[in-house]
């Protein structure tokens, strides 16, 4: 049960703006207007799942990430050689029945362990200890709930099984992607978001949308890829439908 | 086709020549010119440095001058926009906002005038130089005349165009800009000094007075052997 | 560090500015190939003039309603056990975020990079606390590094510096031993940066757009840190503008696409990151506190009159990165952490026109910011409307300039002046004239003159040549 925070100083401040505004303070709701524009709904309008694929695999190329396709009856082997390019582990994962549904179980709790590749599976109960794991991994991989095609990001949505750490602290990051969740872009994302609040009244503490590996420009404006974050990235897209 | 030519004061003070390029070309293009002599300037330059109120007479000035005229025309896409924000600028004064709008939706840059009023993209001139162009600010983003200087210049016999790198830049005149923030300008305008003579052009084209005198006057100071002319200038040319 | 930056006039600044060669030429570069890959990004789209109209009108909608979203939001950080401080002033804001450490007994504490919290001279205040304050942006953390260098842009705030020098900060600083390659920094300033998220007591972060319907707010980044920010200490504390939100998902959506576009020339940045109060009672990372600080500073003032639009601002700094005046003389010249045409627009309202009344006139009015804001803020028309303030209410114009325009505005409204004026100043101006120019000019013509050449005004005006002309064809 969560505990209802505190809010200070509201009204003195909500009154002074609205006396800035020239009108008593707005009690009742606002409705969300109707807008003049809508210039996103025209990105990538109509286009198939095939098409929204390629363009996620070519915008792959600029975002300094390796696209991969399978399909679940391939997806054990690929992800090994991925993790296998990436030097081995430690790996770090989410918590999550689709890797078993996909048929990871026997690379997750038997070919890897056996080449002595550490995996660890988030485990709330565990508490800090997570966090460890995933600081010392050297491949995190987690699964892409919505996958912009546009922009070549993955949606990540956190709960107690979903650490979000587990795509930020290891040095590599590979999300899966089940081809059924690419969407043109952002917008269907945020669509969608708004659909599960809507339903559920609820949103996860922490969404994340990321779109390849960790970089920045900040010296002498020269692409470093890799800073705080992961320094390489792979998505694996599974044909799922 | 009647037209009322505002000259500008910079035109009428300092560069004849624009002037009387601009009547015989817009003469040779079949219109009738007229003068009012009454006209001074649209005030801009009072008004840019934030002294509306000071320069409003001179604007209503402008109005007057104008109101029998049909087509009002200048070889100034700066001063042409100015007048197009006299609307705004008399907002909620019951006598002048009307007037000012009257004066707005008739008032027409050179270029603008003879490719979308007159309709002619060529006008009959031969200059057979190399040159390069300078897109003004005002002209440009303000005023919205980006083609009309381009199709002109495309269609002069002779002409050989280069394109002037870092166009979109404006080259440090601003009105007393260029006197207030004179470090600043001399920067800006050494810029655009540069850009010119990487052109290897021989001519400098522009269609506002006041960026040609800026730039200008700064090719002239540094020795360059690079001419300046106005784009009235050059159409006239044949 | 406050909003103001630098203690010398406004001159000097501008000297100082124009003599940094290596400052120019890092602008410069970063103005053209950040402008190319902004235009790209934009015009890709094929239909931006409608994105930035729908980016201008959430944005007007959310100004003209912001009682009431502040409200939402504050009502919906608090359900899910966030505590939010309405704050008025700095000095209200810092209080607050000072009784929080204490009561923590915080001593680290990691921040991404924020504007507001510069604004408001928070590290200053966390520093006197006895916490050790450690900014985790790339660009921040070499500024903090060296002895708390002013950002000089808002989005690459080292800017103003080259790889060597970096590299010898680091060396002093940090007793790093490699060389000034970009990847080799980076890497050292990651693993040194790791080791304080893993053991800081606080982090804290800015926020570029809270949404008001679900308590959430973004961040947007490229490097990971704000992430890694919020994931790691037990206590978060966002700061906010109290402009910087919108309605539902949808609406910030818009603008997150607009702001990494319009920055950075991405369609996004790899880290958007949105956040809900406090980590879940399940969750093992993410803060178990979260404090959201919404800040008015100044910003009240702005609501509701003319210069309202500026309230729009989404920060993207593309109005910066095509500002002909920024790319001589770079961001320190402006003398406030808000630099560019935002900063000339922002700075005297939040700072006075006593400390900023020079802003407004460097510009030359070119248009260029106004044409790429991607919430479409007037923003050369916002200068001009202060100059109108400091010439017409404030009296601050200079006493020449007053007369020389009292002048100007006689001789423009009055033929017969005019006449008069005109036909007397080839006469006027012979003593100074050569041939056909003025290389040393009287007056207010002396600045002018001091860098190039005036023409010498016309024998014949042409509106002579006009009537003599008439005259022979009759």
């Amino acid at each position: 049960m969560i505990m209802t925070g505190t809010i200070q100083n509201r009204e003195k401040f909500l009154n002074q703006l609205a006396s800035r505004l020239e009108r008593p303070r707005n009690s009742s709701p606002v409705e969300r207007p109707t807008w003049k524009f809508r210039p996103q709904d025209e990105v990538l309008k109509n286009a198939s799942q095939d098409e929204l694929l390629e363009v996620l695999e070519e915008q792959c190329k600029k975002i300094h990430t390796s696209f991969y396709k399978t399909d679940r009856k391939n997806l054990s082997d690929t992800l090994n050689k991925v993790v296998a390019n990436y030097g081995g582990g430690p790996i770090v994962t989410w918590k999550d029945e689709r890797f078993s549904e996909w048929g990871l179980d026997s690379l997750f709790k038997q070919e890897w362990p056996s080449q002595n590749i550490d995996v660890y599976e988030w485990e709330h109960t565990k508490g800090v200890e997570n966090i460890a794991k995933a600081e010392n991994a050297n491949v995190g991989i987690t699964i892409s709930e919505i996958t912009l095609a546009e922009s070549g990001t993955v949606v990540l949505i956190s709960d107690e099984n979903k650490g979000r750490t587990v795509s930020f602290l290891p040095a590599t990051y590979i999300a899966l992607v089940p081809k059924s969740t690419l969407v043109p872009r952002m917008t269907q994302a945020a669509q969608k978001l708004q659909e599960i609040y809507n339903r559920t009244g609820h949103v996860a503490s922490c969404i994340n949308f990321i779109t390849g590996p960790s970089n920045s420009a900040d010296i002498e404006l020269n692409l470093v890829v890799g800073v705080h974050g992961p320094v390489k990235a792979s998505y694996i897209v599974i044909n799922d439908l | 086709m009647k037209v009322t030519l505002f000259a500008t004061c910079l035109v009428d003070l300092f560069h004849s020549n624009v002037g009387k390029a601009t009547v015989e070309l817009l003469e040779r293009l079949g219109c009738k010119i007229d003068f009012p002599e009454a006209q001074i300037c649209c005030g801009q330059p009072a008004y840019n440095s934030g002294y509306t109120k000071g320069s409003k007479e001179a604007m209503r000035q402008m109005i007057n001058t104008f109101q029998e005229a049909e087509y009002v025309v200048s070889p100034s896409g700066s001063c042409a926009f100015m007048l197009k924000e006299y609307p705004h600028i008399f907002k909620g004064d019951p006598v002048w906002e009307s007037k000012a709008k009257e004066l707005a939706e008739k008032t027409y840059e050179l270029t603008q005038f003879i490719v979308d009023v007159l309709q002619v993209e060529d006008v009959g001139a031969i200059f057979e130089e190399t040159v390069t162009y300078h897109t003004s600010c005002h002209m440009t983003r303000l005023l919205g005349v980006k083609e009309a200087p381009m199709i002109l210049l495309n269609h002069v016999k002779g002409l050989k165009f280069t394109e002037l790198p870092g166009k979109e830049q404006c080259c440090g005149f601003g009105g007393t800009f260029s006197v207030k923030m004179a470090q600043i300008s001399e920067q800006m305008v050494d810029e655009k000094v540069c850009h010119v003579e990487e052109t290897e052009a021989d001519y400098l084209i522009g269609a506002d007075a006041g960026c040609l005198m800026n730039i200008g006057g700064r090719i002239e100071r540094k020795g360059k052997p690079i001419k300046v002319l106005h784009i009235a200038e050059v159409l006239n040319s044949h | 560090m406050a909003m103001k930056i630098g203690s010398e006039p406004f001159k000097e600044r501008i000297d100082n500015g124009i003599h940094d060669d290596f400052m120019r030429g890092a602008v410069a570069g970063a103005q053209d190939g950040m402008g190319v890959k902004r235009r790209l990004a934009t015009e890709e789209l094929g239909n931006w003039e409608d994105w930035r109209s729908h980016g201008e009108e959430i944005r007007q909608h959310v100004l003209e309603h912001l009682d009431y979203y502040l409200e939402q939001l504050s009502e919906n950080v608090a359900k899910r056990g966030g505590h939010v401080f309405f704050a008025e002033t700095k000095e209200e804001a810092n209080d607050y975020i000072r009784g929080i450490v204490q009561q923590k007994n915080a001593k680290k504490i990691v921040k991404s990079k924020s504007m507001v919290t510069e604004e408001i001279s928070l590290n200053a205040v966390l520093e006197q606390e006895g916490c050790e304050v450690i900014e985790t942006d790339l660009g921040e953390y070499i500024l903090q590094v060296d002895d708390h260098d002013p950002p000089s842009h808002i989005v690459v705030p080292a800017l103003h510096k080259n790889k060597d020098q970096i590299r010898d900060v680091f060396t002093k600083k940090l007793g790093y031993n490699k060389t000034s390659k970009p990847e080799e920094l980076a890497w050292h300033a990651r693993e040194m940066l790791r080791q304080e998220y893993l053991t800081a007591d606080i982090g804290i972060t800015g926020c570029n757009f809270a949404v008001a319907e679900t308590g959430s707010f973004s961040l947007v980044t490229n490097e990971g840190n704000a992430d890694l920010v919020t994931a790691l200490p037990k206590t978060q504390i966002t700061v906010m503008g109290m402009e910087r939100l919108v309605p539902t998902f949808e609406e910030m959506e818009v603008l997150v696409s607009l702001l990494t576009r319009s920055a950075v020339g991405q369609k996004l940045t790899s880290y958007i990151t949105v956040l809900t109060g406090p980590k879940e009672e399940l969750d093992v990372d993410g803060p178990e506190e979260f404090h959201l600080v919404i800040l008015d500073n100044g910003r009240s003032n702005i609501l509701g009159g003319e210069f309202q639009s500026v309230l729009q601002c989404i920060r993207c700094a593309a109005c910066i990165n095509v500002c002909p005046v920024y790319r001589h003389v770079g961001g320190h010249s402006y003398g406030s952490i808000y630099s560019g045409p935002i900063g000339a627009v922002l700075s005297p309202l939040l700072g006075g026109y006593d400390e900023y009344k020079e802003l407004p006139y460097a510009s030359t009015l070119c248009g260029a910011c106004t044409e790429v804001c991607p919430v479409k803020i007037p923003l050369h028309n916002l200068l001009h409307k202060h100059r109108e303030i400091i010439v017409e209410k404030e009296g601050k114009a200079p006493i020449s300039e007053k007369l020389a325009m009292k002048a100007f505005g006689l001789g423009a409204a009055s033929p017969i002046l005019y006449k008069l004026g005109s036909k007397l100043a080839p006469t006027a101006m012979n003593p100074f004239t050569v041939g056909d120019r003025i290389s040393k000019g009287p007056g207010p013509l002396k600045s002018w003159t001091d860098i190039r050449e005036f023409p010498a005004p016309n024998k014949e005006r042409f509106r002579d040549w006009f009537k003599n002309r008439e005259k022979g064809d009759k």
